[in-house]
C-alpha cells in the first residue's frame, strides 16, 4: 500500500514523462486499433452486407444477351449454386434532365437482390420500382410517388414501392469516370422482370406503331394493330438481348468456370470474378488501405512510444537510484523492488491502452460509420464496429513490453550490494571521440561545442528526439502532400484532360455507323471500352477518337500525347507487361480472337488499367467495336433525346462529385497534421525535459558563473534548432519516400503522380519548427527557476 | 627605543589598516525560509565587514547557516531582510539578470565538487567564462599557474579529483573577480591533495590580489585565515582576526 503511495508519488514527480508516455501509447494503441477496426468492419458489414443481397461471385457478360436455355445450362454447371439473368443499366430520371439511375433487374432474385429498408417486399410481378433510400432521401422522393424513367428512348412511369439498399451498388457510382458516389445525381433502382418485360411491349408497340404510322395507318388504328403485331416471340428476342449479363453464385476457380462456359455455350465469355467488380475492388481496396494504414502509423507511433518509454525509464531508474538503494538497505527483497518499478510499466501500458481503446473506437467510427467519413462511400444498413481478433494479444504484448522495459530498467539499477544502489547514478564519462580531431571542432564556439558534445554524450535521447522529428515531417509531408497530389489528381482531370462539356454515355452495342449522326451532330470525339484478356489479366481496352481535342491522353508528364497509329500505349499500372517496342498479345471477352500489338508508349490513365490505341489502329486490326462514350461541348440540355443515349454527365456534377472525396481527404490531412503536432510536442517536450534535468547541473553552474538566464535558454533552445534542422532534412525524403508508398499502397487504383506545392513544404517545416521552438521555449523558460544552490549540492 | 618602534610598528599597522578598504559589508541581514505556516532562520541579523585582499574563513557546523551566507554573498540567493553592500554596490535588491552580470563581474565561485562543464575541455572550462567578464584573465596563463597546461585538452572525468579542482580555481580566477568565494573546497579531497588545493588558492589569490572566502566545518583551514568568523544557529558567533595565520605546511591535518 505505501509502495503504491510512493509509486503514485513517483509518477507526479515525474509527470511530464509519464503523461507523455501515456499519450504515446495511447496514440499507439488508438491508432493502431482505429485503423485496424476500420478495416476489419469493412470487411465484416460489407461482407455480411454482400452475403444477405447474395452479391454475384462472378458475371457473365454477351454483348448479344443471354437465352433462358444459356441461363439454364450455365445454372447446370456443378459448382453454380445460384444464377440468374441480370440487367443492370444507366437510365435517366425524367425531371430536370441532370439525374440518373442505375435500373437492375435480377429475373429470378436468386443472385443480386436487395435489402428493404421501407415500403413493400419484392415482388417478381409486381409494377413498382424500388428505389435507393439515399438517392429518394435526396431527391425528396417518398414511398407512393411516381417516377418516370427513360429507358433505351422509351419513358415509363413507375410507382415507388419500396425503398431498399443493394450490395451491387454498394459504392454507387455511374461509370469509371466518377470517383465518389453523388447521391443527388446518381442512385440506383430496381424493377421485377416483369415490369421490364411490360417496357419491352411497350417500346415494341410503339416502334410498330410508328412504323404502320409512317406507311400512312392512322395512329389510333396503328397502336391496335401493333399490340397485337407484338408477340411472345418477339418479346423474349427482345428480353434475350437486354439480358446482358448472368450473375452467379459460385465457389470454383474463375478458370475452371471459364471452361465449364465454353463447354456448356460453345464460346468464350467475359467472366468476371467479384474480386474484379468495381464495388467488390474498391471496398476491398479500402479495406486493403485500412490494413496498409493500420500498419504503418501504429507501428511509428507504438515503436516511439516503446523507444520512449525506453529511454524515459532508464532516466528514471536512474534518477531514482538512491531511493532503490534505500529500499534494498532497508531489507526489502530485489524481486520486490523489481516488482514495484516494473509496476510503472505496467500502469502506463494499462492505462495508455484503455485510454487507446476508447480512441481506437471512435477512430474508428469516425471513419466506418453512417454519418463518418466512409458514409459518403459506401451504401449499406450495418455499420457494426468489429475488432481484428489479434488487435487484443497485440496489445497485451504492448503492455507486457512495457513492463518488461521498466523491469529491465530498474535490474540494471539494482546490481551489486545495497551500498553500491545507495550511490547516485553516475553519467557516463566524457571521452574523446574521433569528432575531437577534426580540424574545425577547436574553432566552434563553446555553444555549438557544448551542444555538439552533449548529443554525442546522450546518443539515444539524440536518436529518440530526431525520429520524433522526423515522425512529424513525414505525417506532415505524407498527409499535406496527399491532399496536394489529388489536388493535382483534379486539377488535371478538370482541365488536364477533360474538354467536354458532357459525356454522353450509349447504349450497349452501339456501333459506329449507327452512332456517326449523333457524334456529328455533337461535334463529339468519342471512346470504346471493352474488357480484354491479358494472359488472363482483365484490362481495358480503350479504343479513342480525339481528333476534336474533347479530352486527351497523357504521358507519365501529364503531357498530352499525338497518339500514333501504329501501335498501343500501355498505362503505367500495365508497364510491365511489355517495354516500348515489344509485343503485346490480347483477346477482347465475347469472341475467340487474339491480336499482337506493338508497344509504341506509355501513358497516365486517369482510372482504369487500359491498353490504348486509336480508332484507325483497331479499324486496321479489324477489331470489332462499339461506342461507349461521346464527348461534346454541347451542354446536356443541347443534346436531343435519342434511343442510343443511355446517360449523360455533366462534367462539372462530376468534378463536383469529388467534392465529398476531398472532404474526406480533407479530414485524413487534419488528422495527420494533429498527429504530426502532438507526436513532434510529446516526443520533444518529454526529451526536452530528460535533457533539462539532466544537465540541470550544468544550467546551474552557467549560472552561478555569470550566464543570465536568457543566454542559456537560447543555448537550450540552439539544441533544438539544430536537432530540427536535422530531423527536417532526414524527414523531407523519409516523408516523400512515404507518401510514394502510401499511393501505391493506399491508391492503387489511380496512377497518381506525386505533386507537391511550395506551401506544402513551406508548411511542413514551419509547423515542425514551430513545434520544435515552441517546445524548445517551454523548456527553456524552465532555466529561470533553476535553484543554482540545490542543483550543485551534490556530487555528479 | 623598544618603545619607540613599537610606536611605528603600531603606527604602521594602523596606515596599513586605514588604507585597506571594505569590500564586503553584511547590515543587519536575515535570511527566511518559509513552507506554509512554519519558518526557518537560517540567517538572523547577521551584520559584519570584509577588508578587501584579506583570506576570510566562515567557520561553523553543518546546518549553522554559512552557506547561506556564501549564496548571499555569491548573489545566488537575496536576502529576507538586511542589506549587503559589496564594493559599495547594494546587491541585496537586484533583479536576475543584474545578480548574473554580478556574478560575472565580482565574484568567483569554487565549490566541493568542482562543477566543471563535463562536455568541454580544460582549456574550454576556463575559456568559458571569457564569454561573459570583459576582464577575463588568458585562459592559457591561469591554467599554467595551477599546473595544468599539460592537461589542455582533456575532459573533467580523464582528470583527477584534486586536477578538477585546481581548473575550478583557475576558471574563478580567470574571470578576474573581486572575491573568490569557496564553498568546502577540499570537502571532496583526501588531505594531501586539500593542502596542495588550499596552498594554491592562497597562493594564487596573493598573486592576484583577490579577497578568499572559505565557508568550511575543518577548524584546521581557520587557522590559516586572516579573519575567522564563527557562525552558529543562523548568528555569528564571533570575528577573529589572526595576526599571524599559519601557512598550508605548518597545520597539522
Amino acid at each position: 500500500m505505501i509502495l503504491l503511495k510512493k509509486l503514485l508519488r513517483t509518477a507526479w514527480c515525474y509527470k511530464a514523462q509519464f503523461i507523455s508516455m501515456i499519450i504515446m501509447m495511447t496514440l499507439g494503441i488508438g491508432i493502431f486499433l482505429g485503423f485496424n477496426m476500420e478495416w476489419k468492419t469493412i470487411e465484416y458489414d460489407v461482407l455480411n452486407f454482400f452475403d444477405d443481397t447474395k452479391y454475384a461471385d462472378y458475371r457473365l457478360y454477351s454483348e448479344n444477351g443471354f437465352t433462358r436455355d444459356d441461363l439454364d445450362k450455365i445454372a447446370s454447371i456443378d459448382g453454380v449454386d445460384a444464377a440468374t439473368r441480370y440487367l443492370s443499366v444507366n437510365v435517366e430520371l425524367i425531371g430536370d434532365g441532370k439525374k440518373s439511375l442505375a435500373l437492375d433487374v435480377s429475373e429470378n432474385y436468386t443472385v443480386s437482390t436487395f435489402t428493404l429498408m421501407s415500403g413493400r417486399d419484392y415482388d417478381a410481378g409486381g409494377d413498382g420500382v424500388w428505389l435507393s433510400d439515399k438517392f429518394a432521401k435526396l431527391n425528396g422522393i417518398g414511398i407512393g410517388d411516381t417516377v418516370t424513367l427513360e429507358f433505351h428512348g422509351t419513358r415509363f412511369d413507375c410507382e415507388t414501392v419500396g425503398l431498399i439498399k443493394s450490395g451491387e451498388h454498394m459504392i454507387c457510382l455511374a461509370d469509371s469516370n466518377q470517383v465518389m458516389p453523388d447521391f443527388h445525381v446518381f442512385g440506383y433502382a430496381c424493377i421485377s422482370p416483369a415490369k421490364l418485360k411490360a417496357i419491352l411491349r411497350e417500346k415494341a408497340e410503339k416502334t410498330v406503331a410508328e412504323q404502320l404510322t409512317a406507311a400512312g395507318v392512322p395512329a389510333d388504328a396503328a397502336r391496335r394493330q401493333a399490340a397485337e403485331a407484338v408477340t411472345e416471340e418477339m418479346l423474349e428476342t427482345a428480353e434475350n438481348r437486354v439480358y446482358a449479363q448472368i450473375n452467379l453464385r459460385s465457389g470454383m476457380e474463375k478458370e475452371a468456370l471459364e471452361d465449364a462456359v465454353r463447354e456448356k455455350l460453345g464460346r468464350t465469355l467475359m467472366v468476371v470474378p467479384k474480386e474484379d467488380h468495381a464495388v467488390y475492388k474498391e471496398a476491398m481496396g479500402e479495406a486493403t488501405e485500412g490494413k496498409a494504414m493500420g500498419s504503418i502509423l501504429p507501428v511509428l507511433f507504438l515503436a516511439i512510444a516503446i523507444l520512449t518509454m525506453v529511454t524515459t525509464m532508464h532516466r528514471i531508474a536512474a534518477k531514482e537510484k538512491t531511493q532503490i538503494g534505500v529500499l534494498k538497505a532497508l531489507g526489502f527483497r530485489n524481486r520486490a523492488i523489481l516488482l514495484h518499478y516494473s509496476f510503472y510499466g505496467l500502469f502506463i501500458g494499462i492505462v495508455g491502452s484503455a485510454l487507446g481503446s476508447v480512441l481506437g473506437y471512435f477512430v474508428c467510427k469516425a471513419v466506418m460509420s453512417e454519418n463518418g467519413m466512409m458514409g459518403t462511400y459506401f451504401d449499406m444498413p450495418d455499420w457494426t464496429a468489429a475488432t481484428p481478433a489479434f488487435c487484443w494479444p497485440v496489445i497485451v504484448c504492448a503492455i507486457l513490453l512495457l513492463t518488461l522495459i521498466s523491469f529491465l530498467s530498474v535490474r540494471a539499477q539494482l546490481r551489486g550490494t545495497a551500498a553500491d544502489a545507495l550511490r547516485p547514478y553516475t553519467p557516463k564519462k566524457m571521452k574523446r571521440s574521433v569528432f575531437e580531431r577534426l580540424p574545425f571542432i577547436g574553432k566552434l564556439g563553446f555553444a555549438t561545442k557544448w551542444n555538439l558534445r552533449d548529443l554525442m554524450r546522450h546518443k539515444s535521447r539524440f536518436a529518440m528526439t530526431l525520429v520524433g522529428i522526423v515522425g512529424c515531417m513525414i505525417l506532415l509531408v505524407g498527409g499535406l502532400g496527399m491532399r496536394d497530389t489529388m489536388a493535382g489528381f483534379l486539377d488535371l482531370l478538370d482541365n488536364g484532360v477533360s474538354h467536354y462539356a458532357t459525356k454522353v454515355n450509349l447504349v450497349e452495342g452501339t456501333g459506329y455507323e449507327r452512332a456517326k449522326g449523333l457524334i456529328e451532330d455533337l461535334d463529339a470525339d468519342w471512346e470504346s471500352y471493352a474488357g480484354v484478356s491479358i494472359d488472363g489479366y482483365t484490362a481495358t481496352l480503350d479504343i479513342v477518337h480525339n481528333d476534336k481535342g474533347r479530352f486527351d491522353v497523357i504521358d507519365a508528364g501529364n503531357d498530352p500525347i499525338d497518339l500514333r497509329d501504329d501501335g498501343v500505349y500501355l498505362c503505367l499500372r500495365l508497364s510491365d507487361r511489355a517495354k516500348i517496342g515489344e509485343y503485346l498479345e490480347f483477346s477482347p471477352y465475347g469472341g475467340d480472337k487474339t491480336y499482337r500489338v506493338k508497344v509504341v508508349g506509355y501513358n497516365r490513365s486517369i482510372m482504369t488499367e487500359s491498353v490504348t490505341m486509336t480508332d484507325k489502329l483497331a479499324n486496321d486490326l479489324g477489331i470489332d467495336y462499339s461506342i461507349s462514350a461521346v464527348y461534346t461541348e454541347k451542354t446536356s440540355d443541347e443534346i436531343p433525346s435519342s434511343e442510343l443515349i443511355a446517360g449523360k454527365q455533366d462534367k462539372r456534377q462530376l468534378m463536383d462529385s469529388f467534392g465529398s472525396f476531398v472532404a474526406i481527404m480533407d479530414g485524413m490531412v487534419i488528422i495527420l497534421v494533429i498527429a504530426a503536432v502532438i507526436l513532434g510536442t510529446v516526443v520533444l517536450y518529454n526529451l526536452g525535459v530528460m535533457s533539462y534535468v539532466e544537465r540541470s547541473r550544468e544550467l546551474a553552474t552557467l549560472k552561478v558563473l555569470g550566464f543570465r538566464s536568457k543566454k542559456i535558454g537560447r543555448l537550450l533552445i540552439s539544441q533544438n534548432v539544430w536537432l530540427t534542422v536535422i530531423g527536417v532534412i532526414l524527414g523531407l525524403p523519409a516523408g516523400l519516400g512515404t507518401l510514394y508508398w502510401m499511393l501505391s499502397a493506399l491508391a492503387s487504383e489511380y496512377e497518381l503522380k506525386l505533386m507537391l506545392g511550395p506551401l506544402t513544404y513551406t508548411v511542413s517545416i514551419l509547423l515542425t519548427f514551430g513545434v520544435s521552438l515552441f517546445v524548445g521555449w517551454a523548456v527553456a523558460r524552465k532555466n529561470r527557476k533553476i535553484d543554482m544552490v540545490e542543483a550543485l549540492k551534490n556530487a555528479e | 627605543m623598544h618603545g619607540k618602534l613599537c610606536d611605528v610598528r603600531n603606527e604602521l599597522l594602523l596606515r596599513e589598516k586605514q588604507a585597506m578598504k571594505t569590500i564586503v559589508r553584511f547590515d543587519n541581514v536575515s535570511k527566511i525560509y518559509r513552507s506554509g505556516e512554519h519558518e526557518l532562520r537560517a540567517l538572523d541579523h547577521v551584520s559584519f565587514t570584509l577588508d578587501e585582499g584579506k583570506f576570510v574563513v566562515i567557520l561553523g557546523p553543518s546546518g549553522a547557516g554559512k552557506s547561506t551566507l556564501l549564496n548571499l554573498l555569491g548573489g545566488l540567493d537575496s536576502p529576507s531582510e538586511g542589506t549587503i553592500t559589496v564594493s559599495d554596490a547594494d546587491i541585496s535588491k537586484l533583479t536576475d539578470n543584474e545578480l548574473a552580470d554580478y556574478r560575472a563581474s565580482t565574484v568567483g565561485f569554487v565549490f566541493q565538487f568542482y562543477n566543471l562543464i563535463p562536455t568541454l575541455t580544460v582549456i574550454e572550462n576556463v575559456r568559458l567564462v571569457s564569454e561573459i567578464s570583459k576582464n577575463a584573465l588568458d585562459a592559457r596563463d591561469v591554467i599554467d599557474r595551477v599546473g595544468l597546461s599539460d592537461h589542455l585538452q582533456n575532459f573533467p572525468s580523464e582528470l583527477s579529483g584534486g586536477e578538477q579542482q585546481r581548473i575550478s580555481i583557475a576558471r574563478a580566477l580567470c574571470k578576474n573577480p573581486k572575491i573568490l568565494l569557496c564553498d568546502e573546497p577540499t570537502g571532496a579531497l583526501d588531505s594531501e591533495t586539500g593542502v596542495m588545493v588550499l596552498k594554491l588558492l592562497l597562493e594564487m589569490a596573493r598573486n592576484y590580489g583577490k579577497t578568499i572566502v572559505i565557508v568550511t566545518h575543518n577548524q584546521n583551514i581557520a587557522k590559516m585565515a586572516d579573519v575567522v568568523i564563527r557562525v552558529r544557529n543562523g548568528k555569528i558567533r564571533s570575528v577573529e582576526e589572526q595576526e599571524s595565520p599559519l601557512s598550508a605546511d605548518e597545520v597539522e591535518w
